[in-house]
């Protein structure tokens, strides 16, 4: 019986087959990660919930309008989109040690014996009655206030006014491009003060911080009452 | 001595037949698989095809998507194809919808058993030239769903 050898399986077409699945992932693929500004737009309010009269004060609210012709007119005054910045970082900053600026929104110091006050105010509004959702929330929040305020080391923070809001409002023609530009400035200015928050408290990186982890979690609560980002986008008139 | 010098020379001439020897293949596969590893490891799917000419606007402050499974994308652009004309179009899956209205069923569609509206978010990828009235058409529709949760698409560089 004659001697047959195995032939050995070539591997010259390899080459040509990992080629064609380098291609195929060329092709399929792109580079590019994506990334974007997060936001949270307001719920949808189906019917009015009582409230206490609100004061809207003049000083409490940044008013940034954006026209077609993509001009800013901050607070009235026709602005260049590089002074933004500094007028927004203004906007939180200039009263939160002393009163400096009347234009600028008032902070007030919160401390544990002020929530407890708000607390045991709203605690009996809601046992008068339970149906009062904005007793409730507002219980909630003094709640949370005081949680923060024990786990703060001089066990008090300076609060921005209540009623301190970004108002912004685009025309139908303004760019995405400068809507973005403004999202952007806004968000610098609040990541700014929170990651300095974030080291002075409670010794961390604010951008490591892990959504999944309950200890971080805890953090970034805590970090959106000090540094509250509210902004109202008016409704493009038609 | 003659002879030994002969020999030597024989010795020498073994080489005068030599060409360029051909260049080893073998280590090809590897090479092109290591470019194939790093493409793969590299890229990432594209998630669909454009229909609409998206340059997305540029922001210091954007953060990578985390989890691109679980996020709905909606692109603003202008129309590639010429017969659509040159406004602003909204492009939902792989399909260019007929207004801003098309994004309630859409995003109701896409919503799974047990979650709701509100718990996957929607990235807008807009042309940074498009007008602010279809980007903000899409976000009321979105709201009246509950679909609170935006990310507005920004390339990362400063």
């Amino acid at each position: 019986m004659a001697k047959r050898e195995l032939e050995e399986i070539s591997a010259g077409s390899m080459a040509d087959i990992a080629f064609l699945l380098l291609i195929f992932f060329l092709v399929t693929t792109t580079v590019e990660v994506d990334a974007g500004i997060g936001r949270t737009l307001p719920l949808k309010i189906d019917q009015p919930v009582d409230q206490e009269p609100i004061d809207i004060r003049e000083r409490d609210i940044l008013e940034i309008k954006a026209n077609s012709q993509d001009q800013l007119l901050v607070e009235k005054k026709l602005t260049p989109i590089e002074d933004l910045e500094d007028i927004v970082r203004d906007y939180y900053t200039a009263n939160i040690e002393t009163e400096t600026n009347i234009d600028m929104p008032a902070y007030t110091k919160i401390d544990p014996v002020r929530c407890q006050t708000e607390i045991l105010k709203y605690q009996t509004l809601v046992t008068e009655n339970e149906e009062n959702v904005a007793a409730q929330k507002e219980l909630d929040s003094w709640r949370a206030k005081l949680e923060l305020c024990q786990s703060l080391p001089t066990q008090q923070y300076s609060e921005i006014s209540k009623m301190a809001i970004i108002r912004l409002e685009n025309q139908a023609g303004t760019s995405y491009g400068l809507y973005i530009q403004i999202q952007n400035i806004l968000k610098k200015v609040v990541n700014e003060q929170r990651v300095k928050y974030c080291t002075e408290i409670w010794d961390k990186d604010y951008f490591a911080l892990d959504k999944q982890n309950v200890e971080d979690q805890e953090i970034i609560k805590k970090l959106r009452i000090l540094v509250p980002e509210r902004i109202i986008e008016a409704k493009i008139e038609r | 001595m003659r002879l030994k010098l002969k020999d030597k020379m024989g010795r020498f001439n073994k080489g005068k037949k030599r060409g360029v020897p051909g260049v080893n293949t073998s280590a090809l596969p590897d090479i092109i698989f290591m470019l194939l590893f790093f493409f793969m490891v590299a890229t990432t799917m594209k998630e669909q095809d454009y229909l609409v000419e998206i340059d997305k606007p540029t922001a210091s402050q954007a953060l990578p998507i985390e989890d691109k499974d679980k996020i709905d994308f909606v692109y603003i652009g202008f129309p590639i194809d010429a017969n659509q004309g040159t406004e602003p179009r909204i492009q939902l899956n792989d399909q260019l919808a007929p207004g801003p209205a098309s994004v309630i069923p859409w995003k109701l569609g896409a919503v799974r058993p047990g979650m709701r509206a509100f718990d996957i978010p929607t990235s807008l990828k807009v042309h940074k030239d498009v007008g602010m009235r279809v980007v903000s058409d899409v976000k009321e529709n979105l709201r009246e769903i509950d679909a609170i949760k935006i990310n507005y698409s920004a390339d990362a560089r400063d």
